[in-house]
Order: structure tokens, then sequence, then C-alpha cells
């Protein structure tokens, strides 16, 4: 079996080498300045900080993961610019990333693809001793095995948190126990979903599939699945719209068209900051949660400056920021705390922590992740 | 190439630089076409016979599983079909509000003309995003739509079905290609010989009976032409379902888009993309055709013409 790169399917497989050197004349990455590509072994300045000054660092992140409040104090320290590229699923990171090799430098893959992007080689592994609050960073996250390979580690910890309920608290009074809510008939086409599998991992919640065993909800027998997909489509009345972006869930909530959502701390934040009053709760079922790490590419242009990127977004002073700017996002650094507003400490992460983290649920890699999605299509298109 | 025109050199006498001219101005098209649409879809072909590994790379092994998913899984036949209808849909509104208003452009106002026709032409300046939002504002609920019903009294809760339904998807998409039916149709029009209009009224035939006997027969090819831009253009749209769609609006192109930009499964996109273009291919075959042979209706010989 010869595995190809697959930006060379992309081009045209048939285009036997021709195309890809008459045709495709422009594949410059978008926004990426030339000098990015600048060779900085050759020079060798005495300042470090002097050394990277004018490059530009591509992010490929989630939603709030580029915020400028916690980007630019890098931008300053090193004279740098940092782009940034939302996806707005997990599968939409991986097939960017194979489409557009080169483009982008340092990638947040959540906890469900980390696995397929460490043994496909998309990125590379991580000299830890150059990420100086390497120590601080949680133990349990920097143990988990779906990013190591041959004993290398491959991702710095950033975030983690829940996919819990939000709900708007002018209009559902009391606080939901259940998932369940979302079928009551008071609040039909008041619900909106994330266009993404994940909701079959929320609906294996509801049925009770990881009672004994959280790995379940990833591993769906056939039989789990149909009945899953049975559950999403009876759902399917009750919802208003599937969100596909942090954006458009804002939206939604912001236009009174919904009321309750499955969504992250990052919505409950940027929004009770325009004055709605959301809340979000982790109902009786558990919530799946996801854990965020921090990757660089292998074909990165910038491999030197992303690691200085790494190295400074997981310093306490940072991770304070990161968790201000994501609303409230658990961040790996614990010595964060010590950076953060009274008001914030207030949050689950700091106050319950290590419990918090065990309420959830975190993503696997879902070995039939095509299985899934095509059911999640299958959800979207029936009538 | 170097043979030929030695071999004909003795029949013509053209000398060769006029030929390199010619070659000079059908080279940039042919590498164009080569490049961007023959390549691209040679390579699609092949790859919709690849089978995927698990993380979604393609690899070299000749499969036809892919086709055979297409083709037996409802997800792709239903959705298909969904598409059609929808751009059946479109296309009939489209065409419905396109002909009276190119109809009155045309025949009716003298003075504001150019103006009339570029009011209705200016909205192909606006982006399609932006136009497509200002529906969302429009008919959401808190918008300007049910606002406007609950302040007339008309309704006394905002209605929800506005936005995020198949209609939303319509009345956008309707927007949206209306002036691309428009603007053939209005041509159509104004190439029809006023005399001939003159005649028909001459020979007694009512305003009605001129539209339907005369007008609208000889404006055919541009309604069809037109018909095709709203239809085929409806078809390949992933953009009006995604931002006004609701929750069972999916379209043929979400799933393209679903299968290369979320599932990783190209060979399978690959053949959605081929069924799509075989599809539009054989639909613009048919149009074109219906085109001509409506079009010989001027000289008398035409389908509707001669049967008379």
């Amino acid at each position: 079996m010869i595995r190809m790169s697959s930006w060379v399917s992309a081009a045209g497989l048939a285009v036997l080498g021709i195309a890809s050197l008459g045709c495709q004349g422009e594949k410059k990455p978008e926004g990426a300045a030339p000098t990015g590509s600048a060779a900085p072994a050759v020079q060798k300045p005495a300042d470090p900080a002097e050394k990277f000054k004018g490059q530009t660092l591509n992010l490929l992140t989630w939603e709030g993961y580029a915020d400028p409040k916690f980007t630019k104090g890098f931008e300053e320290k090193y004279g740098v610019t940092v782009k940034y590229t939302y996806f707005g699923s997990s599968d939409e990171l991986v097939a960017k990333l194979k489409s557009s090799p080169g483009v982008y430098d340092v990638v947040s893959p959540s906890s469900d693809v980390a696995y397929p992007l460490v043994q496909g080689g998309l990125v590379d592994p991580i000299d830890t001793t150059k990420i100086s609050s390497w120590g601080d960073l949680a133990d349990a996250l920097k143990n988990l095995d779906d990013a190591k390979k041959d004993g290398k580690q491959y991702g710095v910890p950033f975030t983690w948190g829940p996919d819990y309920l939000i709900y708007d608290a002018n209009v559902v009074k009391e606080e939901p126990k259940s998932w369940k809510v979302f079928y009551d008939a008071q609040y039909k086409g008041k619900v909106t979903l994330w266009d993404d599998i994940s909701n079959i991992y929320l609906v294996g919640q509801i049925m009770g599939l990881d009672k004994t065993n959280p790995a379940a909800l990833y591993n769906m027998t056939d039989a789990e699945l149909a009945e899953a997909k049975k559950k999403l489509v009876e759902l399917k009345p009750q919802v208003r719209k599937y969100w596909a972006t942090a954006g458009e869930l804002n939206d939604l909530f912001k236009n009174k068209e919904v009321v309750l959502a499955v969504g992250w701390p990052l919505t409950v934040g940027t929004l009770n900051k325009e004055g709605l009053n959301l809340k979000g709760v982790i109902p009786e079922e558990g919530a799946t949660g996801w854990i965020d790490r921090l990757m660089i590419t292998s074909s990165s242009k910038n491999k030197e400056l992303a690691l200085a990127y790494l190295d400074y977004v997981t310093t306490p002073k940072a991770q304070a920021l990161v968790f201000e700017a994501t609303g409230g996002y658990c961040v790996a650094n614990a010595k964060a705390k010590e950076h953060m507003s009274e008001d914030l400490k207030k949050s689950p992460c700091v106050t319950e922590g290590e419990t918090y983290f065990k309420r959830l649920n975190f993503w696997q890699y879902v070995k039939e992740r095509k299985k899934y999605n095509e059911l999640w299509n299958e959800v979207k298109s029936a009538k | 190439m170097d043979t030929a025109p030695a071999a004909k050199a003795t029949v013509h006498t053209q000398n060769p630089p006029k030929r390199r001219a010619l070659l000079f101005l059908v080279l940039p098209p042919a590498l164009w076409l080569l490049c961007f649409l023959v390549l691209p879809y040679l390579g699609l072909f092949i790859q919709s016979f690849l089978g995927s590994d698990d993380l979604g790379n393609v690899v070299l092994e000749p499969t036809l599983d892919p086709w055979k998913a297409f083709f037996t899984k409802t997800l792709y036949r239903s959705t298909l079909l969904y598409t059609f209808k929808i751009a059946l849909t479109v296309t009939s509104l489209s065409v419905l509000f396109s002909v009276p208003l190119a109809y009155f452009i045309a025949f009716k106002v003298r003075r504001w003309k150019e103006l009339l026709y570029s009011l209705i032409i200016v909205p192909l300046w606006v982006s399609y995003i932006v136009r497509a939002y200002a529906w969302k504002i429009i008919l959401g609920r808190e918008g300007i739509l049910n606002s406007f019903l609950q302040w007339a009294k008309i309704t006394d809760a905002p209605v929800e079905a506005f936005l995020y339904s198949e209609w939303a998807i319509v009345i956008g998409l309707v927007h949206i290609y209306t002036p691309f039916v428009l603007m053939p149709v209005y041509t159509a029009f104004e190439q029809i010989p006023r005399s001939l209009v003159e005649a028909s009224k001459d020979l007694g035939a009512g305003r009605l009976t001129t539209f339907f006997r005369v007008v609208l027969p000889l404006s055919l090819p541009g309604v069809i032409a037109g018909g095709t831009f709203a239809f085929v253009l409806t078809l390949g749209d992933f953009l009006a379902p995604v931002l006004l769609g609701g929750t069972d609006n999916l379209m043929i192109s979400n799933v393209v888009q679903n299968l290369f930009g979320t599932s990783n499964d190209r060979p399978l996109g690959s053949v959605v993309g081929i069924v799509l273009l075989v599809v539009v291919v054989a639909l613009l075959e048919t149009t074109s055709r219906a085109e001509k042979s409506f079009a010989s209706l001027e000289s008398g010989r035409g389908r509707l013409g001669g049967a008379r």
C-alpha cells in the first residue's frame, strides 16, 4: 500500500507531474509573509529577540485561540506577526492541514484527532526542554498517550474544557438537570446543536453508553449507532439550527433564535460581556470534553518560531490571559492562577480542578470516523 | 504540428507568420482549459476509483467502493433529488418573476429603461454573502418581517418558520439568481422586431394572445438560457443551506463540501462531483438544443411556428 501525501491527490493524481509544474503557479500560503521562509539557521544574531524579527507565524486553531489579548505579547516580544485561520470542527482541521501543507505552523488539535495527526506524520515531535513551563503543565495532560510516538512528545498541553449545556437563564428559569431538556416540547425550535459528529457522543451519553466505559462513546456498535441516529432524528423538530462556528452560535443567542445549546464556555463568556444572561451546566448524564494541545506542523517553515510561541503561550502569565480571553477554558499551567483576577478564580477549573476534570468524558480517537461522519450527514438529510 | 503545415503548404498559399499568430491565439485558451478543466477532472475521475485509509489518505488501490457507496446509500441519492427539487423551484420562481419584469422594461417603459434595467442588475455587484445575511436579518425571529407583522397586528408572536427553512433558501436564491434569468430574457425581448407585434395586433390578436403566441415563443431561447443559469447555479450552491437553511435542508454541494472538508473521503467526494458534472453537462446539452430549435422559430421552420 502506497500512501500518498494528499495534496498530490488534490492537485489531480493523473496530472503525473506535468500539472504540478505547469499549473500550480500560485501556491503561496495565504497571508504568509515572504520573509517568513527565510532560514533562521543561516544567520546567527546575538540577541534571540532579534532573531525572528519580521517573521509571520500562522496559527490554525479553534475560535478564541488567537485572541490578541495573549498573542500581542508574543508579537511584541519577538517583533513578529501572528496570523490565524479558524477551523470549525476537528475534521476541518485535518482536511485543511492536509490540503494546504506549508501554510500553517501551529495547530490546536483536540483529543479526538491528535492521534491521527501524530501517526500520520502531519506534526513534528517537540523538544520539551525548550518549553520553560513544561514542568508546571498538568501531568494528567502530559501523560496522555495519543500525542506520543516512539517515546517522543508531539503536543504541548494548552487548554481543556467541556461541551456543556448552555441555557439562556432569562428564559429557562430552572437549571436543566438533564440533557433530556432538549426534548422538552416547551423548547421546540429553541435548541441548537453543533454541526459536528460530537452530537453522536452526546446522544450516546443520553443513552448511558459511557456509564462503565468512557471509550464506548467513541467505539459505538452498529446497533448503537442506529439507535443514536434515531434519537438525533427525533430531536430534529426541536432544533432550530445546527451551528457551524462559535460566531454563529453567538448570533443565534443574541437574536433570540434559541435558548438551549450545546457549546463551550467561550460562548457564555463572550455573550455575558454583551449583556446576555447565559449559564453553562454539566447535566447529570455528564458531558464530553476536549483537551487541546498545540502542535507544530511537519510542513512548517517557521519551526523555531513556532516553538518559541509554544514556550510563550504556556507561561503562567500568557495562560492566565488565555483563560480570560476564552471566557474560562481551563488552562494547562496551574500557576496561571497567580495572574488571574479574583472574579475569574471562581471558575470550576480553579475551584474544583481535578474533580471537574474527572467529570468530563474527553474525546478520543474514533476509528470509524468516516461512519460517524456519514451518520451525521444522514441525520442532517433526514426529513 | 510540425508536419501538418508542411504537407498543406502546397495547397494553401498562407504564409507561416499567420499560422504562428493563430497558434498564439489558440494556445493560451487551450493551456487554460488543459490546466483548469481537463487535468483536474481527469484527476477527479481517477481519484473516484481509489480507496482511502483510516487516516483519510488516498491510497493507490483501485476499487469500485466509492461508486458502490454512492449508488447504494440513500443519503446521496435522496440529497441529489432534494437538490433538484430546490433547483426546480428556484428556477420556476425566477422565470416567473423575470418574464413579466423584463417584458415591462422592454415594451412598456420608455424614458427610464436603462435606469430600471440597471436597478435590477445592481444587486449583482453586492457579494452573495452580504445578500444572504440581509435575508437573515429580514427573516429572523426578531427580524424586519416579523417586527412588521407584529406591529401591523397580523401576527401576535414571531413566526419562526421564515428563517432556517426551505423557504428561506428558496427566497434567498430566487433573489440572488433572478438577475441572471432576467438578463437573457430581456435581451430576447429587445430583439423581437416590433413589426411582428404590430402585425399580430393588426390581425386582430389581443394583448394576451400576442404575448403568448408571438412574444413569448420568440423569447423562449432567452428564457431557457436564463432558466439554465438559475438551475445550474442552484444545483451547485452550498452557502444558502448553511446560512439560511434549517436542520433538514442538506443539498448535494454541502455533501461534497463535507466529504472533502470534513470527512476526508476524497474518493467518494470525487464520485459525487463527477455525477454532478455529468448531470450538468447533459442538462446544458439539452437546453442548448432546445434553444436552437426555438431560435429557428423566427424563420418559420421551428416546432411551434411550423405547427400552425
